[in-house]
């Protein structure tokens, strides 16, 4: 809402014009792309999964009925049961809740902390950027997965963790983007004219190189969102993730999995749902990068 | 045979020797399990293994190659079978034989020694070896073998990590710390060929017990002086006991043949074992794919094995006492109050909690399991943690926590391990919720940070277990819950007059009053609710109908190979199937 008042408070100015068109350009290419907009739908119903999980889900998550263990689908348990009696599609439910939820919890924490470093290293350049992007570059090189189950296993197990644990490791890339956007903006003309203007160093870099630099961000989120939630499933399936009785799809599947000769049901579903997960947001990732691409016209 | 009395002085001493040597004390006492017997066994030779009883119709297989691991067993690499050096070293114990070894019932009896005599006060121990006991490549295995063998442990130059466990013998411990330079005035010498004097720093009644344990296992002169650490290495070793390493190929598989110069070949039917190394992960595949004849069973495999009519009867239990509990603590709010304590003794749904272990737990009601001395099962103490509902609701009345509600942010810990642990703590998370709306968070934690936490009494609400080590009560009260230790402590929970009820059980030498003493004691724990009893660990393992000669315990249990027990391979012959 904010944001839409603004920009009628605010004075024309020719960049802005420019990238709302980019945006409305993008969104007609993205709905051509069909596998895009399939991936999109995905999303969508996962959130809305998610939000209503309270509504959706036909039982608790921990609600066990220890008279019915290891039941393979029928018609009460339509994904059947799991060790512990519970339903297992009310589990995995709430599973896309915790999925979405660190997907994207996750994202704004590298978003807070990879755009700031990286704009503000490729704008002040000199020494301030050397140093940045050599701590950016030192960042890089720390394997990701055993960097993220390191601090997991410092922090404790637990979502607001696992949020800080992916965010802290997750953020060098978009950082190198936006400064490598940043650098390459802020020698543009419109970036002179406005600093002729007055403009401070907060507006010119809020006002005039970010809003610039934005496209190769969202793209990077959009891929990150899946990547996170991969993430999270990996923690939770070697059991540094969530802690239960919070149901995650990761540790479902990792729990089950030792039982798949017996259970097949138990790590099925959950694998199920995880892979169609990382696809729809890998086709969407596709679609708006590429809809948002100004050389594919 | 007189044996000297152990005094607890001698008891305590052990303990300290344990703790040095970072076995714990429950892993080596489970050894002295056989202390108590020991006299009513006997320390003369006996037959070292009993002839195949065939079964009319029976056949023994021409072929008598026994493929076993998986499950736990032999799940990685050994970084040797070199015992002599690191009781760790995971290797292959039946390629020795020491002085002594236990029975199935947990008992030293002698082995390589085939009369062991102690002078009056057992502080000298004198081991006569018997005369047919050789190497594998034919040479005699002397008295001379085994003094070398121990002092090579003590020997600083070793560098031997668990050199602490022979610290009993004399001037053990300053040669080991370089206090004494000449490896003469250790208490150990070969008087002759055949007889083995061990002088020790004092009386140790138990030193048969000590001389019956891995650690105590010899190592062949020859070969270290040859090959030094890549002595056990399957082209370089001789060992002495009932099998030799005729292949090992690392990471992959250890094959062992029958020794033919064992003072005891002729009573052993196997002729070839072949151990691959499995990773526990991949379950009981392998011996669905006829890969092995025995194995240990995971939670996961067991229904299925036990549902299928083909494998049904080759699964069997065999012993591994253990109580599964969790620990209130007593520090920390909401369970520094006592309603809320027997609130949830009250609420543990023990029946349906068991369900989820996959028949690998029983509910339990005490911190005894059945068929073991002290094992309580009157309806007094089943009703002081009855699983009661309306009972453990009422409990609250008059606390914060009345009809469930202001519970606190509660995290349930446990380490991380496997057979059905999770699954368990899962399902009393499930009715800790249900009965009395405590939602709880299971926290699953590193072994070694989770041992540092417990020990702290770092942890609000803990589950754990605790293995049995040895059958006694001392083990399963004092050895865990005495508020006076001042090491490996699990709980704050300290009660005096519970400490007192220890205290008199230990003093006590009248066994039946002992067991009053014990019952109080459990009587007093649960009144206080210093723990929960949730369940009594159960184990299985499969072998296929081809696979004979696994020795039952006195109470008729199968017992297979453990940590205490390695006796099992040369019980073993393989018959035809019918």
């Amino acid at each position: 809402m904010s944001r839409v008042a603004v920009a009628v408070a605010a004075p024309v100015e020719e960049p802005r014009v420019r990238s709302s068109s980019l945006w409305r350009d993008g969104v007609r290419r993205l709905r051509r792309n069909k596998l895009a907009v399939a991936g999109g739908i995905v999303i969508a119903l996962l959130c809305v999964v998610a939000i209503f999980a309270d509504f959706l889900a036909p039982l608790p998550y921990t609600k066990s009925n220890f008279g019915r263990l290891n039941e393979a689908p029928s018609r009460d348990f339509p994904l059947g049961t799991d060790l512990l009696g519970r339903d297992l599609l009310s589990r995995m439910i709430y599973g896309a809740r915790v999925s979405m939820l660190v997907g994207l919890g996750a994202q704004v924490i590298v978003v807070l902390i990879g755009v700031p470093i990286g704009a503000l290293s490729g704008y002040i350049g000199g020494r301030t950027d050397m140093f940045l992007t050599r701590f950016i570059d030192v960042m890089y090189a720390f394997p990701r997965l055993l960097f993220v189950i390191l601090l997991m296993s410092m922090l404790g197990a637990g979502l607001t963790n696992i949020f800080i644990a992916i965010g802290l490791t997750g953020w060098v890339g978009i950082a190198r983007q936006t400064r490598a956007q940043v650098l390459a903006i802020k020698e543009k003309e419109f970036i002179d004219g406005a600093r002729a203007l007055g403009a401070g160093f907060r507006r010119l870099l809020m006002r005039h190189i970010l809003p610039n630099a934005l496209t190769p961000i969202v793209v990077a989120v959009t891929f990150g969102i899946p990547e996170a939630i991969f993430t999270e499933a990996a923690l939770s399936f070697i059991g540094v993730g969530i802690n239960p009785p919070t149901p995650s799809w990761g540790q479902m599947v990792g729990e089950g999995q030792q039982y798949i000769r017996s259970y097949w049901h138990l790590c099925v579903f959950p694998s199920i749902a995880i892979a169609v997960t990382m696809l729809s947001f890998t086709f969407f990732g596709d679609g708006v990068r590429d809809a948002l691409d100004p050389k594919l016209k | 045979m007189r044996v000297p009395r152990i005094s607890d002085s001698q008891m305590e001493l052990l303990a300290t020797r344990l703790a040095a040597i970072g076995v714990g004390r429950r892993d080596f006492l489970r050894v002295a399990a056989g202390l108590a017997t020991m006299g009513a066994a006997g320390f003369n030779a006996r037959p070292v293994s009993g002839a195949p009883k065939l079964a009319p119709g029976e056949k023994l297989a021409r072929e008598q190659h026994l493929r076993f691991g998986g499950g736990s067993w032999y799940e990685q690499d050994p970084s040797s079978h070199d015992f002599n050096k690191d009781l760790y070293c995971s290797g292959t114990p039946q390629l020795w034989a020491g002085l002594m070894k236990f029975n199935v019932n947990f008992e030293a009896v002698p082995y390589v020694a085939e009369k062991v005599t102690p002078n009056k006060d057992g502080s000298v121990w004198t081991f006569a070896i018997r005369k047919d006991s050789k190497w594998s490549d034919g040479s005699p295995c002397t008295a001379r073998d085994f003094e070398y063998s121990w002092k090579r442990q003590l020997d600083p130059a070793s560098a031997a990590p668990y050199a602490s466990f022979l610290y009993d013998i004399k001037n053990g411990e300053a040669f080991n710390k370089k206090q004494l330079t000449d490896a003469r005035e250790v208490g150990v010498r070969a008087k002759d060929d055949w007889t083995l004097e061990v002088t020790l720093e004092g009386p140790r009644g138990y030193f048969p017990v000590l001389s019956a344990y891995l650690a105590a296992l010899p190592g062949h002169k020859g070969s270290i002086e040859k090959h030094g650490d890549k002595w056990t290495e399957a082209a370089n070793i001789v060992s002495n006991g009932p099998f030799v390493l005729d292949t090992w190929e690392h990471n992959k598989v250890i094959v062992l043949r029958k020794n033919k110069h064992f003072f005891g070949a002729k009573d052993i039917t196997l002729e070839k074992v072949t151990i691959p190394i499995i990773p526990i992960a991949s379950g009981v595949l392998p011996y669905e794919n006829n890969e092995i004849d025995l194995t240990r069973l995971a939670p996961a495999d067991l229904k299925r094995l036990q549902s299928d009519p083909k494998t049904a009867k080759e699964v069997f239990r065999f012993p591994y006492p253990g109580t599964w509990y969790l620990l209130p603590q007593v520090t920390k709010p909401p369970f520094d109050n006592l309603k809320v304590r027997k609130a949830v003794a009250h609420a543990i749904d023990r029946e349906n909690i068991v369900k989820v272990s996959q028949g690998f737990a029983v509910p339990a009601h005490a911190m005894i399991p059945p068929g073991f001395p002290g094992a309580l099962d009157d309806k007094k103490t089943r009703d002081l943690q009855r699983f009661d509902p309306k009972l453990a609701m009422s409990m609250l009345k008059g606390t914060p926590f009345e009809g469930g509600k202001n519970w606190p942010k509660i995290s349930l810990t446990m380490r991380d391990e496997a057979l059905g642990s999770k699954q368990l703590a899962e399902a009393v998370q499930a009715v800790l919720l249900e009965n009395l709306n405590m939602k709880t968070e299971l926290e699953v934690l590193e072994q070694r940070v989770f041992r540092e936490r417990l020990w702290k009494q770092d942890l609000q609400f803990v589950w754990i277990r605790w293995f049995m080590d040895y059958p006694d009560p001392h083990n399963e009260y004092f050895d865990t819950f005495y508020g006076k230790k001042t090491t490996g402590k699990r709980q704050a929970w300290v009660n005096d007059a519970f400490d007192k009820e220890l205290e008199a059980g230990r003093d006590t030498s009248d066994p039946k009053k002992r067991l009053v003493h014990y019952a109080k004691a459990e009587e007093i724990m649960q009144n206080d609710v210093g723990y929960v009893p949730v369940a009594w660990v159960v184990r299985y393992a499969t072998a296929k109908p081809t696979v004979r000669g696994i020795e039952k315990n006195r109470q008729g249990e199968v017992v297979v190979d453990g940590n205490i027990y390695t006796d099992m391979l040369m019980h073993i012959y393989m018959v035809d199937k019918a």
